[in-house]
């Protein structure tokens, strides 16, 4: 029964399963190009955001039209109000993504110690790694892979605070507007994370119908 | 399925005092158990909507709290029903005066075929109202609580068959307050009425939970949504086998996480 609106329903699913990865391709385009200082990457990643904004703004617009036209209650409500927290945060992980984007631009041209390079690709792999599991536990309604999401969330805030020490050692007063950048680099990728995390707690709630603290 | 029942029984809803308490309730049309294990405790001046596909047994029910079945040859019910911890089977229970304190309104509003005014002064002066004054003052908080009054003050002299079918439902509802019932049962109050009235009727639940406590059936979800603190879903699962109650809880929580997948399947319009 109701054929038309389910279908609705599953196709507001595999758009948002779609922007999520187009979103973990951005955040890694972004990355790398921080760590390769290549500025017309860095572009590439800037202009991808408006069409991110607009598809998660087709969520907002079409699941409120499903609200409004179908009257969804139980796991169908649950559902499309799940898709619009997840649209919002997905548009905030892009816009992350851009801000990185804007650190290659401002430090492509002068080229910081490896290890600090190194710390961001890992700390990248570490997010892509989160984002996966997030759209995985999204796509399978995974429980047990949403709850875990925290777990795999925390190596990153650890080399966040590693970050912080490296740039410690830096000497040079000339690598302070660089070093800046990359911290909030880092930073932002910290971000990317809890913003996965915070899905990870809403797939538990579309599966469960229970919001965790 | 049994693995899949909520595990919140009825009792266990611990909010608000009970007005109505049912236990483990069987009923029966001559041989066939139409609904059976019935376990619910119905809260005081809060509205409790009953919800199922048709043939569920929601009306059956709701007429228990009235024993409007006695009416029914054949019928019978077993368990406890009991209104402010008193049993309405009891033998010393009057049906008569259960039915005052137990109102009840029906899909088809059914005025009487005479003057507005008579419409409501019916039920009081069948209780022993003869003064003028006092049954003028009756009528007028009657329809003033119904919302009927501003619409009809200039004719009430007027056949009530007259009205609207909107404003004859107000006028049904009106009839019952004059009578100052304790419980108003609804059947489908709304089915047979255009979406103004049914707007007013659902405004005027909402006044009327303050000092009344209320049952209403209905087949719009969102109706029970919209109107009720407390829903419980029916559910007869094969023909010819006895109706259950699945599910009862706060309404909110069975529209958002309803705990049991029949209820689930049945209000995301799965089956139905």
């Amino acid at each position: 029964m109701r054929e038309g609106f389910r279908q609705e329903l599953k196709d507001l699913k595999a758009e948002v399963h779609g922007i999520g990865l187009s979103v973990t391709d951005m955040m890694s385009a972004s990355v790398k190009s921080l760590v390769e200082g290549d500025v017309d990457a860095a572009d590439a990643v800037i202009a991808s955001d408006d069409a991110i904004d607009r598809r998660c703004l087709g969520i907002e617009e079409h699941a409120l039209e499903v609200i409004a036209t179908q009257s969804p209650v139980a796991r169908d409500l649950r559902l499309l109000y799940s898709l619009t927290y997840m649209a919002w945060h997905l548009e905030r992980m892009a816009d992350l993504s851009v801000n990185i984007a804007k650190a290659t631009k401002r430090t492509a041209s002068r080229r910081g110690p490896q290890t600090l390079y190194d710390l961001i690709q890992a700390q990248g792999n570490l997010v892509h790694r989160v984002l996966d599991a997030t759209m995985e536990a999204f796509e399978k309604r995974d429980l047990e892979l949403a709850r875990k999401l925290e777990d795999l969330d925390e190596p990153i805030d650890h080399l966040y605070k590693q970050f912080f020490r490296e740039l410690g050692r830096l000497q040079d007063e000339d690598d302070i507007e660089w070093a800046s950048s990359m911290v909030l680099a880092s930073r932002y990728l910290e971000r990317i994370a809890d913003n996965a995390v915070d899905i990870g707690e809403r797939i538990a709630f579309l599966v469960t119908g229970e919001m965790m603290a | 399925m049994a693995d899949q029942m909520s595990d919140k029984s009825p009792e266990q809803i611990s909010e608000g005092t009970d007005k109505i308490v049912v236990k483990d309730l069987n009923f029966y049309y001559g041989d066939f158990n139409a609904l059976t294990g019935i376990n619910v405790s119905i809260k005081e001046r809060a509205v409790t909507a009953f919800i199922g596909p048709s043939g569920c047994g929601k009306s059956t029910f709701i007429r228990c709290f009235n024993r409007m079945n006695d009416l029914i040859p054949g019928a019978r019910v077993e368990g406890l029903v009991s209104m402010d911890g008193q049993n309405i089977y009891a033998p010393g229970v009057d049906p008569v005066d259960l039915r005052r304190r137990v109102g009840m309104i029906f899909q088809q509003p059914n005025p009487f075929p005479m003057s507005i005014y008579d419409n409501v002064a019916y039920g009081p002066r069948l209780h022993g109202v003869r003064k003028k004054s006092e049954l003028d003052d009756i009528v007028r908080t009657s329809l003033e609580r119904a919302n009927l009054w501003k619409e009809v003050n200039g004719i009430l002299d007027r056949n009530g068959l007259a009205l609207s079918g909107g404003q004859q439902q107000r006028l049904c509802i009106a009839r019952v307050l004059a009578v100052e019932p304790e419980v108003m049962l609804m059947d489908e109050p709304c089915s047979a009425i255009d979406p103004t009235s049914v707007q007013k009727i659902e405004d005027l639940m909402a006044e009327l939970k303050d000092r009344i406590t209320i049952i209403i059936v209905t087949h719009n979800m969102q109706q029970a949504a919209r109107v009720s603190e407390f829903t419980a879903f029916f559910l007869q699962e094969q023909a010819g086998e006895p109706a259950v109650l699945v599910e009862y809880d706060r309404t909110a929580n069975i529209f958002t996480s309803p705990q049991d997948r029949r209820t689930e399947d049945y209000i995301t319009g799965r089956f139905g």
